[in-house]
């Protein structure tokens, strides 16, 4: 009587084993988010070819600056910012491969829309893919950060030009945000992300 | 019969909306407010802790019901360049909250400034007002008829 007894006792301690050895991490980590909701947020980069979406993306997770080349296709990284985990996707931003982000569009929490300030004579294209991208459904709940980059350059237009020039004024149901950046000086992006990870925090 | 229902709940259980402006210079308070008001006035919102709120270069949304109407408020930013966006909404705007640092004794002649020039917005005439001498709270404060 005793002896099965035991050996049910020890298969349940090994079954118990097996477990935490195989899935304590997981187990662990899901319980974690359960209890403090740290879900990998997603995040896309968009926005015209050669606006430095790519160095933004490589500036926020490796620090540094990159040599880049035209993205064709995508850049997906994982970045950590104030214990708050991103998956960051940096889509090609070439005209023909544009008609391709939407296929990205899901479950996306914010989307960082990358411009080149001193582009003046592209602010038109990149306001029609702005306003074209924030009409999908599957973005209606995501926070807007657009990121007035490369301010370095001297015939750079102000957060407030580049504002007005992409009708920023008309998006009247969702939070947006502005910030100059330099990826190459790496200046605003702090600020930015800041403001983003408080943002993503106290969503509704 | 359709109709009639549809009507009927309609005008029960709908809410007239309103669009609400929430303006002022920079550091008045305006998305502090904002937050106060969204945490009050919604269930479950838990708001944002608001030592983390920053300067606003853009627009803060939130919605609130009060009895059968919903509310539904602007918060933009105040810095002087950003002042140029505020009349984009003026059409749309239901109502204006302006909010002013009562502490702020230097900057009140900008703030008046900065009022003046929204007041006397065409677009704006007979729409109610609500203007709030901010940060009461701190000791070297000006009386609200100063303002």
């Amino acid at each position: 009587m005793g002896q099965p007894h035991k050996a049910k006792f020890r298969n349940l301690f090994t079954l118990i084993l097996v477990l935490r050895v195989s899935s304590a991490g997981g187990f662990f980590s899901s319980l974690f988010s359960g209890l403090f909701g740290t879900r990998e947020m997603r995040i896309l980069i968009l926005g015209l070819d050669g606006a430095g979406k790519t160095t933004i993306l490589y500036r926020l997770q490796v620090g540094e600056v990159v040599t880049t080349i035209p993205t064709i296709g995508f850049n997906v990284e994982t970045v950590t910012y104030k214990n708050l985990k991103f998956q960051v996707w940096d889509l090609g931003g070439q005209t023909s491969i544009r008609p391709y982000w939407r296929c990205y569009y899901s479950n996306t929490d914010a989307v960082i829309y990358v411009v080149d300030s001193s582009d003046r004579d592209r602010m038109g294209i990149s306001k029609s893919e702005l306003v074209a991208m924030l009409e999908e459904e599957e973005l209606k709940k995501a926070i807007l950060v657009v990121f007035a980059n490369k301010q370095d350059m001297e015939q750079a237009m102000t957060p407030t030009e580049v504002a007005n020039a992409l009708g920023l004024p008309a998006l009247k149901d969702r939070k947006w945000q502005i910030f100059k950046t330099s990826a190459t000086k790496g200046t605003g992006l702090d600020e930015a992300m800041e403001w983003l990870v408080d943002s993503l925090k106290s969503r509704q | 019969m359709y109709t009639l229902f549809s009507g009927l709940y309609k005008y029960v259980f709908q809410k007239d909306e309103y669009c609400i402006l929430i303006l002022g210079l920079d550091n008045a308070g305006k998305t502090t407010f904002l937050e106060q008001t969204k945490t009050k006035f919604s269930k479950n919102y838990k708001g944002m802790s608001l030592s983390k709120i920053t300067t606003t270069v853009g627009l803060n949304i939130g919605t609130i019901d009060v009895g059968k109407a919903r509310l539904m408020f602007w918060d933009l930013g105040g810095q002087d360049e950003l002042q140029s966006l505020w009349d984009k909404y003026y059409a749309e705007s239901h109502g204006v909250i302006y909010v002013i640092d009562s502490t702020d004794e230097e900057r009140l002649s900008e703030s008046k400034k900065a009022f003046e020039k929204m007041i006397s917005s065409e677009v704006l005439e007979g729409v109610p007002l609500l203007v709030l001498a901010n940060k009461q709270d701190v000791l070297v404060r000006l009386v609200s008829s100063l303002c």
